[in-house]
C-alpha cells in the first residue's frame, strides 16, 4: 500500500512536470489528464474513495472538455515537447529543484500526519470524505447560498465576457 | 452591457468584499477574494478593444496566482496546525507565502509590474475600481495577519514600495500609470507601518482611497488621458482644474492639505519604535513622488501651454454630468487635515 502511494506521488511529480515544462497545450494537457488520474489514485489510497469519484468526473470529465476544446483553436503545426532540447533544459531545472526540497524534506517534513479517511470503515456508516457532503447542505447553509450564487455570477461573467451570438471569443480581432 | 448583468457584478463585487471582511475562515477569506476577481472581469473588458483584453488578461492572471497561492498557503497551515482562523496564524511556512499572495493582489512592490499595464488599458472609471475597491479586501486580511508576518519582509516590502513607486512614475507621460506608480507608493506607505499600529495603517488607506478617487473623477470630468491633453484642460472646467492640482498635491504628502495627514502620523510612529533612517528614507522616497505630481500640477494649471484652444470655458456643467461624488471628495482631500485627532479617535 504504501509502495503504491509512493509511486502515485511519484508520477504526479513527473505529470506536474509534463505541466509545467511543455510549451504546447497539447502536451500540457495530456500531463495534467495524468496528474489528475494519479491525484484521484492518491486519494484512494488514503481511503477517500468517493471524493476520488468525484474528483475524476468533475475534473476529468468537465475541465478537461473545456481545455481540449481550447487546445484545438490554439493547434500548432509542430508541437515542441519533451524531444527538444531547450524543454529538457526547463525538465532538468524543475528535476533539480524537486531534489532540493526533497533531500531538504525527506523523513521529517511532517511525513506521519497523514491520515486515513475511513479509520472506522467497517464500523460507522460515513467515512470522512463522504461526510464533507451532506455537511454543505446543512452546517454549510450560507456557504451553499454563496457557491449557488458565485455559480451563477460565473456563468454571466463568461456570457458577458464572451458575448455569445456575435463574437465568441476573448480574443478582440 | 445590459444594466441587469451590471447590477449583478456590482452586488458581487460587494459581496466578495462583504464576504472577506466576515470572514473569521481562510477558506472565506479566499472565496471573496476569488469573486471579486471574477466579477471585475467583465467590468474591465467591457470595451472589448485588444488594450482592455490585454488588461483583463493580465489581471485575472496575477490575480488567480495570488490567490492560488494564498489557498495553498492557507492549506498547508491547516495542514500542519489543523488552524482554519485568519488571526491564529502561527509562523512557519505559511506566513511568509501568504505576505507574498497579499502583496502580488494589492500590486506592492516587488511584486508590481502588472500594475501599470493593467490601469492603462482600462477607462477610468474601472480604474478607480480597481486602484480603491480592489485594495480593499487583501488589505483586510493583512490588516487581521500583520502581527505574524515576518516583520524584515514587511519593511523590505515597504520600503521598495515606496521608492519604486516615486522611480517608477518618474518617467510617464499617461495619467494612470502614473496614478498606478502612485498607488504602489501608497501601499508601501501601508505596508511599512501595518506592523507597528495597525489603525495608521488602515488610516492611510481611507484616505488613500478619498485622495485617489479625487484624482481619478478629475481626469473622469475632464476627460484627460495623457499630460499632453491634460496642458489644455484648464479651458474646459477650470475650478476642476484648480481644485485638482492641489488634490494632486495632497498626493504628494503636503500641508495643509489631508494627505500630509498619513505620511505625518507614519514618521512620528516609526521615530517612535525607534526607526529613524527608516523613517528618513520613507520621506527621502516621498519626494520622488512628489515630483511627478508636481509635474501633472505644472502642465495642468500652473503654466498654459501655447496652443490655441478650441473651446470655450464652460458655464454650466454638462447635464447629465454627476458633480456630487467629486466634490465631496475633493472637500475630504483638501481641508481634512484639522480632523486628525478625530481620524484617530475613529480608527482607534
Amino acid at each position: 500500500m504504501i509502495y503504491f502511494v509512493f509511486v502515485v506521488l511519484m508520477g504526479l511529480v513527473v505529470g506536474l512536470m509534463a505541466v509545467a515544462s511543455n510549451p504546447a497545450p497539447y502536451f500540457a494537457a495530456l500531463g495534467l489528464v495524468f496528474s489528475a488520474v494519479v491525484g484521484c489514485g492518491f486519494l484512494v489510497g488514503y481511503g477517500g474513495s468517493f471524493l476520488s469519484l468525484v474528483l475524476f468526473l468533475i475534473y476529468l470529465g468537465g475541465m478537461l472538455v473545456v481545455f481540449a476544446y481550447s487546445a484545438a483553436l490554439a493547434a500548432e503545426p509542430y508541437p515542441e515537447s519533451w524531444g527538444s532540447w531547450s524543454v529538457f533544459l526547463y525538465i532538468l531545472v524543475y528535476l533539480f529543484g524537486f531534489l532540493l526540497v526533497g533531500y531538504y524534506c525527506y523523513g521529517w517534513w511532517y511525513d506521519f500526519y497523514w491520515m486515513s479517511l475511513d479509520v472506522f470503515g467497517e464500523m460507522s456508516v460515513l467515512s470522512g470524505d463522504v461526510s464533507g457532503v451532506p455537511m454543505v447542505y446543512s452546517s454549510g447553509g450560507f456557504l451553499l447560498l454563496v457557491t449557488g450564487w458565485v455559480l451563477l455570477l460565473a456563468l454571466f461573467v463568461v456570457l458577458e465576457i464572451t458575448r455569445g451570438l456575435s463574437r465568441g471569443a476573448l480574443r478582440a480581432v | 452591457m445590459s444594466p441587469y448583468v451590471t447590477m449583478i457584478l456590482i452586488s458581487s463585487l460587494g459581496l466578495g468584499t462583504t464576504i472577506t471582511f466576515t470572514s473569521s475562515s481562510w477558506l472565506m477569506a479566499w472565496m471573496g477574494l476569488e469573486i471579486n476577481t471574477l466579477a471585475i472581469t467583465p467590468l474591465m473588458v467591457k470595451q472589448h478593444h485588444p488594450r482592455a483584453t490585454e488588461a483583463t488578461t493580465k489581471y485575472f492572471l496575477t490575480q488567480a496566482t495570488a490567490s492560488g497561492l494564498l489557498l495553498f498557503a492557507t492549506l498547508n497551515n491547516a495542514w500542519m496546525t489543523g488552524e482554519w482562523n485568519t488571526m491564529e496564524l502561527s509562523n512557519n511556512l505559511s506566513a511568509p507565502m501568504i505576505t507574498m499572495a497579499l502583496a502580488l493582489k494589492m500590486g506592492v512592490a516587488p511584486m508590481h509590474f502588472w500594475l501599470p499595464e493593467v490601469l492603462q488599458g482600462l477607462p477610468l472609471l474601472t480604474g478607480l475600481i480597481l486602484s480603491t475597491w480592489q485594495k480593499l479586501a487583501p488589505f483586510t486580511l493583512l490588516y487581521m495577519t500583520s502581527h505574524e508576518l515576518n516583520t524584515t519582509t514587511m519593511t523590505i516590502l515597504g520600503l521598495t514600495s515606496t521608492i519604486i513607486g516615486g522611480l517608477g512614475g518618474l518617467n510617464q507621460t499617461q495619467l494612470r500609470k502614473v496614478l498606478a506608480y502612485s498607488s504602489i507608493a501608497h501601499l508601501g506607505w501601508m505596508v511599512i507601518i501595518i506592523q507597528y499600529s495597525k489603525t495608521l495603517a488602515l488610516l492611510n488607506l481611507l484616505l488613500y482611497i478619498t485622495m485617489t478617487s479625487t484624482a481619478f473623477l478629475t481626469l473622469m470630468t475632464l476627460s484627460a488621458t495623457k499630460i499632453n491633453t491634460l496642458s489644455t484642460k484648464w479651458a474646459k472646467t477650470p475650478i476642476a482644474t484648480m481644485t485638482a492640482m492641489l488634490a494632486l498635491l495632497a498626493l504628494g504628502g503636503l500641508p495643509p492639505l489631508t494627505g500630509f495627514m498619513p505620511k505625518w502620523l507614519i514618521l512620528q510612529e516609526l521615530t517612535k519604535q525607534n526607526l529613524p533612517a527608516l523613517a528618513t528614507l520613507m520621506a527621502l522616497s516621498a519626494l520622488l513622488s512628489l515630483f511627478f505630481y508636481l509635474r501633472l500640477c505644472h502642465t495642468m494649471t500652473l503654466t498654459i501651454s501655447p496652443n490655441t484652444n478650441n473651446n470655450m470655458i464652460t458655464w454650466r456643467k454638462k447635464p447629465g454630468q454627476k458633480a456630487l461624488p467629486l466634490a465631496m471628495l475633493s472637500i475630504m482631500t483638501l481641508m481634512a487635515l484639522p480632523t486628525t485627532p478625530t481620524m484617530m479617535a475613529i480608527m482607534n
